[in-house]
């Protein structure tokens, strides 16, 4: 397989046969073309929150991390998997030598990871990077596969998403059955207007699964955009069944409080009829994988099948 | 030549006054009229003859009505500020926003949200602190050998105080997330989603600015003529440049606790009310009064209208107002010295 491609990555070919000497066993493909890792990797640093939950999914604690977004730890609805890990950086700037200084065996970068970074990465250690998706419901799930077979752990990581599955197709049932209103937007509050969340997020693929007819005001670019402010004058697109209020700070309550001040905010209707859910926005808006989706289905049994 | 014709202007200072005040109270008027909302100018309309339906009431009445007056207020504030640091640096080129004393009030605010301070009032007065302590530092600045005397060295000097101001502001967002929030909101200058709460608790120190201003404005301007004049005048230029720096402090500070940091008003409009009114500070404040509104409530309904159903940050567009302005005078062959 390998002989394949000499002609074409003469860089990668000298790489791989130096490295057919040493333990590395398996081939995974990756944005870069095929790469070579252990069989059975031991220091793995993830530059990516969706590689660290679903390394943890798998049963490997990683050395390394980068910060969620917004903080200065991994996010917090890991806590219950980790004790200690060493933070590498930010996702969109990672500290090069604090990753050499873990020794990895193995690197799991973003899909965004520039090619500059890569030839950097590359060097220290195998990383692999899953092929770029943009904005989609779905992507997770591909990317956590190459993790988990860059991982030697496919078998777990297929586990843990057939489970997330299954999770939200009983939910979905629930929902149906028990006539449960669908309609959800999420949002992140702000004093001048909030952020509408694309319904092509992670965790808003997560709802749609769970059986909740995701929107965003029709405001958020399909495939381009992450989130996108609306002024207040025109709040009544976000009115819907159920209205998630992510906070980057950690008490949910105190975001719903300091929102529930603006006038325009109070005579929502979603408001009105109490059917604000307050969430962690390091869960909701940054994270990924099927650690980070059992948080959410958690959240969302709490607050609609409780 | 340019003197002399500014001077024949100004011999009617009346004239440009009254309509710049019509003018100002149409574009109040337009304010409340559009938005990035689906409540048009007819629903409004109909709303402020006593009509109209619920949302449109809501929208003029709770979210409009608000923001105008604020931006009414931050101009006020922010053209008279620009005004009289201006005349008391002799420089024109200090504007609040480029030397540096929107960014302390900004950070005294980061501050005193960090140790927890929610009050209004509290966020207020934090604010004319740090506006304060900014001024001071500036004019320590300005007093140093050969930065006051040249206009571009003391703004280098503010942006670079600017600079560490930021940087010290992006180090508390570091320190602690629950304040981060709040901080985000207030250093990205706004009309939006402000109450009227906040408006009224910096009513008072905007009274006592006013106070101020009218006792010094005749000296001020006898201080343009040298300190000595000013002096042999009856004057005591210390004693007026001190109340001169703690009314632009109260003023920057309430406009910042309101609205945030709003670069460029402080430059743009005492550089148009000298166009039409020449050097004497008192007929320049004069037209500030108008002129301070008129640019931030005409930014605030451009930053809606632009890209609705979103808003964008005011601050952006008093910038692509103010920039030519600030290249155009240092790029003019003497700088006019005040």
């Amino acid at each position: 397989m390998s002989f394949a491609l000499l002609p074409r990555r003469p860089l990668l070919a000298l790489m791989m046969t130096l490295m057919t000497t040493t333990a590395y066993a398996h081939s995974v493909e990756t944005a870069h073309g095929p790469v070579e890792v252990a069989s059975d990797p031991q220091r793995v640093v993830t530059l990516h929150e969706g590689a660290l939950d679903t390394a943890l999914a798998a049963g490997i604690t990683p050395l390394g991390a980068v910060t969620t977004r917004g903080g200065d730890g991994v996010a917090r609805y890991l806590d219950d998997y980790l004790d200690d890990i060493a933070i590498v950086g930010v996702v969109r700037e990672i500290n090069i030598e604090a990753v050499l200084n873990q020794q990895p065996d193995l690197i799991l970068a973003p899909p965004q990871l520039s090619d500059e970074q890569y030839a950097l990465l590359s060097r220290i250690a195998p990383t692999v990077v899953p092929p770029a998706q943009g904005f989609s419901r779905e992507a997770w799930k591909d990317d956590a596969r190459l993790y988990g077979q860059a991982l030697g752990r496919e078998a777990e990581v297929e586990e843990a998403i057939v489970e997330v599955e299954q999770r939200a197709a009983e939910m979905a049932q629930a929902i149906a059955e028990q006539g449960i209103d669908s309609g959800a937007t999420l949002v992140r509050w702000m004093p001048q207007g909030p952020l509408v969340m694309s319904s092509q997020l992670f965790s808003t693929g997560v709802l749609a699964a769970a059986g909740l007819e995701v929107h965003d005001g029709g405001l958020v670019p399909e495939q381009a955009g992450h989130s996108d402010p609306l002024s207040l004058e025109n709040l009544s697109r976000i009115d819907d069944d159920w209205l998630f209020l992510a906070t980057l700070n950690a008490d949910g309550e105190e975001a719903l409080a300091s929102a529930r001040q603006s006038p325009a905010f109070e005579r929502l209707d979603v408001v009105q009829r109490d059917r604000v859910v307050s969430v962690d926005g390091q869960l909701w808006s940054s994270a990924q994988g099927p650690l980070a989706a059992q948080a959410i289905l958690d959240d969302l049994e709490r607050a609609l099948l409780p | 030549m340019r003197q002399a014709l500014f001077a024949a202007q100004a011999q009617h200072p009346a004239i440009p006054w009254l309509g710049l005040v019509l003018l100002m109270s149409s574009v109040m008027l337009l304010s409340v009229l559009v938005g990035a909302g689906e409540v048009g100018a007819l629903r409004a309309l109909a709303v402020l003859a006593g009509d109209g339906d619920p949302e449109a009431r809501f929208v003029v009445g709770s979210l409009r009505l608000p923001r105008t007056l604020i931006g009414v207020v931050v101009g006020l504030a922010l053209g008279c500020a620009g005004a009289l640091l201006q005349a008391v640096t002799r420089n024109p080129l200090a504007e609040p926003g480029l030397l540096g004393v929107s960014a302390g009030s900004a950070f005294a605010v980061a501050v005193a949200l960090l140790l927890g301070a929610s009050a209004t009032t509290l966020r207020v007065s934090a604010a004319q602190l740090g506006a304060l302590a900014g001024c001071l530092c500036v004019l320590s600045v300005a007093r140093l050998r050969g930065v006051g005397g040249d206009p571009v060295r003391l703004v280098l000097a503010g942006a670079a105080f600017s600079g560490l101001l930021a940087s010290l502001t992006a180090l508390l967002l570091l320190f602690d997330q629950r304040a981060a929030d709040e901080i985000r909101f207030w250093v990205i200058g706004s009309l939006s989603g402000r109450r009227l709460d906040d408006l009224l608790a910096v009513l008072p120190s905007l009274a006592v600015a006013s106070l101020i201003v009218l006792s010094i404005a005749r000296p001020l301007a006898a201080l343009s003529l040298g300190e000595r004049v000013a002096a042999g005048l009856g004057h005591r230029p210390g004693r007026v440049r001190l109340l001169v720096i703690v009314a632009v402090a109260l003023l920057v500070g309430a406009a910042t606790a309101i609205a945030g940091p709003i670069a460029f008003v402080g430059l743009v409009v005492p550089f148009a009310a000298r166009a039409l009114a020449g050097p004497d500070i008192r007929r320049v404040l004069w037209l500030c009064l108008p002129l301070g509104p008129l640019m931030v409530v005409s930014a605030d309904i451009l930053s809606r209208l632009l890209v609705a159903p979103s808003e964008m940050p005011l601050g952006v567009l008093t910038a692509l107002c103010g920039a030519p302005v600030l290249v155009a005078v240092v790029r003019a062959r003497r700088l006019p010295t005040l």
